[in-house]
């Protein structure tokens, strides 16, 4: 009850927002929007799934360019564009989840990394399609012949989306395939023992993870209404994954209190904003070595859940 | 041509090597694959840097600091990061690795500044012609001092207690601590020992690229040297180092520079799928 009451709260405070707020407000809640979007890819494919995934950025830079480029070169308006770009790439996902069959753990995680660092170098190298190093600019959203490009415009398109983001974060991990994930974290020829299809949910979690980090790149995209490949890097994949870890990866609104944190943060420290990446870097691995199980509950909890011990 | 392209790509091959061999010597201990090493490496050279224009030691005296400084780094490491971690589930390793390097690399951003700085070469680096050949001693250098880096590395291992007590770990962590070696010591030494290999690669690489604190994505190629090798082998790691950087520097001449950097991720993930256990390595079992 409690908790449906903050809820109630926190949806009338984001519409509340773009009435009583300066607009670079406006501006960085919509940011905190759309990186929760990409990072709740994050946490289905490792906090769900337990799959390490450094590829997010690629993934992000494969919906913002795609999505521009749709509208630039196929008059494609964005809000045809860029659900169409973000499905392309979960099939792109896919594809990637069932190669991962062969592959596991570090194995993974390097194959991930290169296929994010290809997919940049490829953004910087293919002048003609995506702008090269210089970068590319954004057609942007348009409604009935009128460009929304204020931070309130597009504030009141990326808010929907990321709320319906974490809508299906809760629903997706009380569901039957959430369920299959968690199979999949604890142990995967355990998953195969019970029945559960390994290879067809791995690449299941990849796919939904390329799909949401297309989906909230193109929404990043608009907003920022420039692509720079420099952006699209794997260290940005290794800040995304920050984000997830710090937010809670198996909380569905772990991506949001994360976003929150790292996109608030630096605006109040000013002059201190240059140590901002280390700090967070550092308060990452605090988070790691204080509690290494907390972080994702990767490990099957076997503590009773508190407030319901005996006794007392 | 074929030549000349041998002869340039083992220069980068070297370093490749070096930071591969970084990566097997501690996995091989350990089992922890360190993403932060391309950092560590960077870290080293700036030590460099830092010894030389802002304490004015002559620069082989900088280049001992930078040494026992990675070293004492890697040592730290272990004590405070992956002791506590011991036992945790992979993904946190490698999420904390992944966020040593962060660290390393924001820091450095943060403290020494987006921009490049010069680095002295060890021997000149105006080339010269001989047999038809273009040849530049600075990197000849590179090549020379890995190359003996390695042997001194396989010869410590062979006929020193500090490296024995490691290959005793390396073929049966258990049967060396009922003999009296201590594991999580040799841990620690292994954190340092691969720290240090790094940071030659490091010291070696900054005055060919230039030295930024970017300069650790250079890591992907050592893991992709790695993986060529195996993963598990220490001959293998120096092989695939060389034959990456051959590879490497053939794609550029005969495809595109562009494509150079292209080629060797390609080769790291047609690696893993294809032939996961590289060309020198040996089948693991798979754990449940």
């Amino acid at each position: 009850m409690a908790a449906r009451l903050l809820l109630l709260l926190l949806a009338a405070g984001l519409v509340a927002v773009p009435f009583v707020a300066p607009s670079h407000l406006v501006f960085l809640v919509a940011t905190i929007g759309s990186t929760a979007i990409m990072v709740a890819g994050l946490s289905i494919v490792i906090g769900m799934a337990g799959q390490i995934s450094i590829a997010q950025a690629a993934f992000a830079a494969l919906g913002a360019y795609g999505t521009a480029q749709l509208a630039a070169l196929g008059g494609v308006p964005h809000w045809i564009g860029l659900p169409a770009v973000a499905v392309a790439t979960a099939g792109l996902g896919y594809l990637f989840g069932l190669l991962s069959l062969r592959v596991a753990d570090h194995y993974l995680a390097l194959a991930t990394m290169a296929f994010g660092a290809i997919v940049q170098l490829l953004l910087i190298h293919l002048e003609d399609w995506t702008g090269g190093a210089v970068g590319l600019p954004v057609p942007p959203l348009t409604l009935g012949g009128r460009s929304l490009t204020r931070p309130i415009e597009l504030y009141a398109v990326i808010m929907p989306c990321a709320a319906l983001t974490v809508w299906f974060l809760h629903a997706l991990m009380t569901s039957r395939t959430g369920r299959a994930f968690s199979a999949l974290r604890m142990s995967e020829v355990g998953a195969a023992a019970v029945g559960v299809p390994v290879l067809h949910h791995k690449a299941m979690a990849f796919a939904l993870s390329a799909f949401f980090g297309a989906l909230g790149g193109g929404l990043y995209g608009l907003q920022t209404s420039y692509l720079d490949p420099a952006q699209f890097g794997i260290l940005e994949s290794v800040r995304l994954i920050a984000i997830a870890v710090i937010g809670g990866l198996l909380n569905p609104f772990g991506p949001v209190i994360g976003a929150t944190v790292f996109v608030l943060l630096p605006e109040t420290m000013g002059a201190l904003g240059r140590y901002m990446s280390l700090v967070f870097s550092l308060l990452l691995l605090a988070f790691i070595i204080v509690s290494p199980r907390g972080i994702a509950g990767l490990a099957p909890r076997l503590r009773p859940r508190p407030g319901r011990r005996r006794g007392g | 041509m074929l030549a000349q392209i041998l002869v340039s790509g083992v220069t980068a091959g070297a370093v490749y090597a070096l930071v591969a061999l970084g990566f097997v010597v501690l996995h091989r201990g350990t089992r922890v694959v360190h993403f932060g090493l391309g950092d560590q490496l960077t870290l080293s050279a700036y030590i460099v840097v830092i010894g030389q224009v802002f304490l004015g030691l002559p620069f082989a005296a900088a280049i001992l600091l930078s040494l026992l400084l990675s070293a004492g780094f890697g040592v730290l490491i272990e004590r405070g990061v992956m002791r506590p971690l011991r036992g945790s589930p992979l993904l946190v390793m490698i999420i904390a690795t992944l966020a040593i390097g962060a660290a390393v690399r924001e820091g450095l951003r943060a403290s020494m500044g987006p921009l490049p700085w010069p680095v002295p070469f060890l021997l000149s680096p105006a080339p010269f012609t001989l047999g038809g050949l273009v040849l530049v001693p600075a990197n000849l250098a590179v090549v020379g001092v890995a190359l003996a880096v390695m042997l001194a590395l396989f010869a410590m291992l062979r006929w020193t207690r500090f490296g024995r007590a490691i290959v005793a770990v390396y073929e049966n962590p258990t049967g060396a601590a009922i003999v009296g070696i201590s594991v999580p010591g040799v841990h620690a030494r292994l954190w340092g020992l691969s720290s240090v290999l790094a940071a030659v690669a490091g010291i070696l690489m900054a005055p060919l690229i230039t030295l930024s604190p970017d300069m650790g994505t250079i890591g992907i190629k050592g893991f992709a040297a790695a993986i060529l090798g195996g993963f598990n082998s220490l001959p293998g790691a120096i092989a695939g180092g060389f034959l990456l950087g051959i590879v490497e520097t053939g794609a550029g001449v005969y495809v595109s520079t562009a494509m150079k950097d292209i080629v060797s991720y390609a080769l790291l993930i047609g690696c893993v799928l294809l032939l996961p256990r590289g060309l020198f390595g040996t089948a693991e079992a798979r754990k449940v």
